[in-house]
């Protein structure tokens, strides 16, 4: 529900980020997404082709990298991959854990095509 | 073609207003719990058990979250604590931002505990940080014990997750052991306390754990000021 609000500020980051820089077209914009960072991804590509139209991002591409949910144990140190969202360690099976990756939502980088430089020869 | 870094997170915005809404709330030693469920667990029937029971000690106020009207802050009102009613205006969910306006109109003459009802849904508000000192969630029984795996992100936010409706038990195939079992997969080691609106069991036990916490932060607070 709110990945429209959420490819809003996704379009405000990048034509911030693009305003100082002398730059072509904008093509893809890699985005990192966790397992468990609750947004849909496809969700979240139809909000931006949705909002993206009279921008100067509208032909640019959303892609995706989604990243796996881990957790690390306090107790051993390990790890390791969640499992039908148990959140126990798989190494020791201490209850003793932190989420180690998988809650991630952001930007990563842009492809953006070169300025033509007109040619005065 | 070229590449140009952009390490941007985009609930970055969300984040930076929770930050602020907790440093308002700890400068005025207000404990502040997120109160999180699917629709119609109980949330509201929750705080008019809590509000008079605490309000007994602590100087209570009341922040609700609905996509419209103003049903649920008349029934606090009636409880006589100051209360304000967010009307998302169709959002799902409510934010740092929505908070950061009321919290100015309900805990400027001092209040001990700030109790934000959010709107009813298991899914969107597990994602929204409001800038809460903790995240309470209620899962009615009538709801079924598989709701812990299927809305993961919610049970492993909750610092306390209450099971309401427990007077139902008898009369559905709801596992309790079952239900304490899944949310202990997704949240090892999070309390889980077994409650009725209705009857009133367990009620006492909800309100002991919010005082021992209101009681933890007044304590961090009273250091925080001798120190500071």
């Amino acid at each position: 529900m709110h990945e429209a609000g959420i490819a809003l500020h996704l379009i405000e980051c990048v034509v911030a980020r693009l305003e100082p820089l002398p730059h072509g077209p904008v093509r893809r914009i890699h985005v990192r997404i966790g397992a468990m960072s609750g947004v849909c991804a496809d969700a979240l590509d139809f909000a931006f082709g949705c909002l993206a139209r009279g921008t100067e991002l509208a032909e640019a591409r959303l892609v995706f990298e989604v990243v796996p949910l881990t957790v690390a144990c306090v107790a051993c140190g390990a790890t390791n991959p969640v499992e039908d969202y148990v959140f126990r360690c798989p190494a020791c099976g201490s209850e003793r854990t932190a989420i180690a990756s998988g809650r991630e939502l952001e930007i990563r980088t842009l492809d953006v095509e070169d300025v033509e430089v007109p040619c005065h020869a | 073609m070229h590449d140009i870094d952009l390490k941007s997170d985009l609930l970055e915005p969300n984040a930076e207003l929770a930050k602020e809404n907790r440093e308002t709330l700890a400068s005025c030693g207000t404990y502040a719990v997120n109160l999180m469920s699917g629709p119609g667990a109980g949330k509201t029937s929750l705080l008019e058990r809590l509000v008079p029971a605490l309000a007994r000690h602590l100087r209570v106020a009341v922040i609700e979250g609905d996509i419209v009207g103003s049903a649920d802050a008349e029934r606090i009102a009636r409880l006589g604590v100051p209360v304000h009613q967010i009307n998302t205006g169709g959002a799902c969910h409510l934010d740092a931002r929505m908070v950061h306006h009321a919290i100015h109109h309900v805990v400027r003459d001092g209040v001990d505990v700030l109790l934000i009802e959010n709107v009813g849904n298991l899914v969107c508000p597990a994602e929204f940080d409001l800038g809460e000192d903790d995240a309470v969630m209620l899962l009615s029984v009538a709801e079924g014990h598989d709701k812990p795996k299927k809305y993961p992100l919610m049970f492993r936010r909750a610092d306390l997750i209450v099971v309401n409706k427990v007077d139902l038990l008898g009369f559905t195939d709801f596992d309790y052991d079952e239900a304490v079992a899944a949310a202990r997969d997704v949240h090892p080691g999070v309390d889980i306390l077994p409650m009725s609106c209705r009857t009133g069991e367990g009620v006492t036990r909800v309100v002991e754990w919010i005082e021992r916490r209101v009681a933890a932060k007044t304590a961090g607070h009273h250091h925080a000021a001798a120190v500071g």
